[in-house]
């Protein structure tokens, strides 16, 4: 899992921080451009992500010896 | 005679005792009411008390097993009603009540323990505002302790899933009500804080009696819940239930379903502020590089047109050569007519007579045009020279120097390329720098 996107915040946080570096304008243009393709790529990924999401629903088990467990939850064990 | 056949038999103490014990045995259970004074609590977990009331007492004691199912704690001064068994403790002569189970006077038993629990805890600093903790904006997991059948379960995955599907869930099941509830809750919340990815707890159950809800009143789950790692939030019931777990925790939620909206952020929310960032992002980059645009047009005012400059240039050049030449060749034509005319009336003054001053004269007359045409063609030289030095500072070369490139269609001979338009894409061109020059191909033309 070693390149896992960015966590929804961090992307956001990213986004907010390349909106406000381009809005004071300090930034040479080339720069404000790569900012602006990053800006407009981290926009995709969260609206993607915004939309396409199955909610992860696990129910906590302990197994005989003690041990956690993870085991996905069915809809209709609810 | 002290003694007689109708004399009355005498007891020993301990068959006293043992009517006694027997008249008490048949009196069976009882119940009384009293207040508890004297109350002493040691290591062995038994409670000794005296049972009075403003005129008789009389001791009593309630054993471990019995104590320790009370939910409430007893104490010096509280009325009771206490169900019980009298008996003699022979040893001592003393007669006690055995106590099996107490019920506060008037108040309900859980009424009574909830009260003291939170008085208790309150006084130990449980519910300070300063103990919460501010719960996650951005929860990775949400982790859940309570029933894994039931409304409440359901109501908060639905709301989870609606406002923030990025989070996962992960639910502990534990009995919420009944005996081994408070244990398994407990259990639940120290399982949860074992796993790194949970960010925030939910901990409660649906609505029911105030016996259904206990669990959430007592003390090691309010332990337990002061004791997590992550902010806990508790959701007991319905609006008007109040736990102690809702004191403990670090937000209280009125419903299950409130608490699922308070964990986690709403989807439509942030989506629509990605949509606010992604338009100032646009804003941003078109005033940037309409700034730039700006500065870039007035910087090229300032400079004009380095290729217009070098063909204005020439253009003067040609001229002044053109002007140069014609300058030169009337001077010389003018010079010539003179000198004609001269001969013409050298021809006709007189023939011999004066010839020999005529002959002096002409002499004289051409010495002076050899002498004007030299002087002429020296000053001719001399102004080509001086528009040669100017056109030089003019000349394109000396652009070149300064960083401007001709560029010529074809190799070096060809026209210079002042239009983008004239080119084609594929096109070779030759570029020319001040030093060398460099072969180039067109990629793409703009107008």
């Amino acid at each position: 899992m070693a390149d896992e996107p960015p966590r929804f915040e961090e992307a956001l946080a990213e986004l907010e921080g390349l909106v406000q570096r381009l809005e004071k304008g300090e930034l040479p243009l080339e720069d404000s451009l790569a900012a602006f393709e990053r800006g407009v790529g981290l926009v995709r990924l969260l609206s993607q992500r915004l939309q396409d999401v199955e909610q992860r629903v696990e129910v906590l088990l302990k197994s005989e010896a003690g041990k956690l467990l993870r085991r996905p939850l069915g809809e209709d064990e609810v | 005679m002290l003694r007689s056949a109708a004399a009355p038999r005498i007891l020993t103490v301990t068959e006293l005792a043992d009517r006694l014990r027997a008249t008490f045995e048949a009196a069976g259970t009882i119940w009384v009411g009293g207040e508890i004074s004297n109350l002493k609590r040691p290591a062995s977990g038994h409670l000794y008390f005296t049972l009075k009331d403003d005129r008789a007492q009389i001791a009593a004691v309630m054993f471990r097993s019995a104590a320790q199912v009370l939910v409430f704690q007893p104490a010096d001064g509280m009325e009771v009603v206490v169900r019980a068994r009298m008996d003699l403790y022979p040893a001592r002569g003393a007669v006690q009540l055995y106590v099996e189970a107490m019920e506060p006077h008037g108040l309900g038993a859980l009424t009574l323990a909830f009260e003291q629990l939170k008085a208790r805890l309150g006084a130990e600093g449980l519910f300070d505002q300063r103990r919460k903790r501010a719960l996650p904006k951005w929860p990775r997991t949400v982790g859940i302790v309570t029933a894994l059948h039931g409304a409440a379960i359901h109501d908060m995955r639905t709301m989870l899933r609606r406002r923030w599907p990025l989070a996962g869930v992960v639910v502990r099941p534990v009995r919420v009500q009944g005996p081994g509830a408070a244990r398994d809750i407990v259990a639940g919340i120290q399982d949860l804080n074992r796993l790194a990815d949970v960010d925030v707890l939910i901990v409660g159950r649906g609505g029911g009696s105030l016996e259904d809800l206990w669990a959430f009143n007592e003390e090691p789950v309010a332990r337990a819940i002061a004791a997590s790692t992550v902010p806990v939030v508790s959701a007991v019931g319905h609006e008007v239930d109040v736990t102690i777990a809702d004191f403990v925790a670090d937000a209280r939620a009125p419903t299950p379903t409130a608490a699922a909206s308070l964990v986690v952020p709403d989807r439509d929310e942030v989506a629509a502020a990605v949509d606010r960032a992604a338009a100032a992002l646009a804003r941003a980059l078109r005033r940037r590089t309409s700034l730039a645009r700006e500065r870039l047009a007035a910087l090229e005012r300032g400079l004009g047109d380095p290729g217009r400059r070098v063909t204005d240039t020439a253009q003067r050049l040609d001229d002044l050569d053109a002007r140069l030449r014609r300058a030169l060749v009337g001077r010389v034509e003018w010079d010539r007519r003179e000198l004609d005319g001269l001969a013409g009336r050298l021809a006709r003054s007189g023939p011999v007579a004066r010839l020999g001053a005529a002959t002096t004269r002409v002499g004289a007359a051409a010495g002076r045009l050899r002498f004007a045409v030299a002087m002429r063609v020296r000053h001719a030289r001399a102004a080509l020279e001086r528009s040669a030095v100017r056109l030089d500072a003019l000349s394109p070369l000396a652009c070149l120097e300064r960083g401007y490139a001709l560029v010529r269609r074809g190799d070096e001979t060809g026209h210079v390329v002042t239009d983008a338009a004239t080119l084609a894409t594929g096109e070779r061109v030759t570029v020319l720098f001040a030093r060398g020059r460099a072969r180039a191909t067109i990629d793409d033309t703009e107008g």
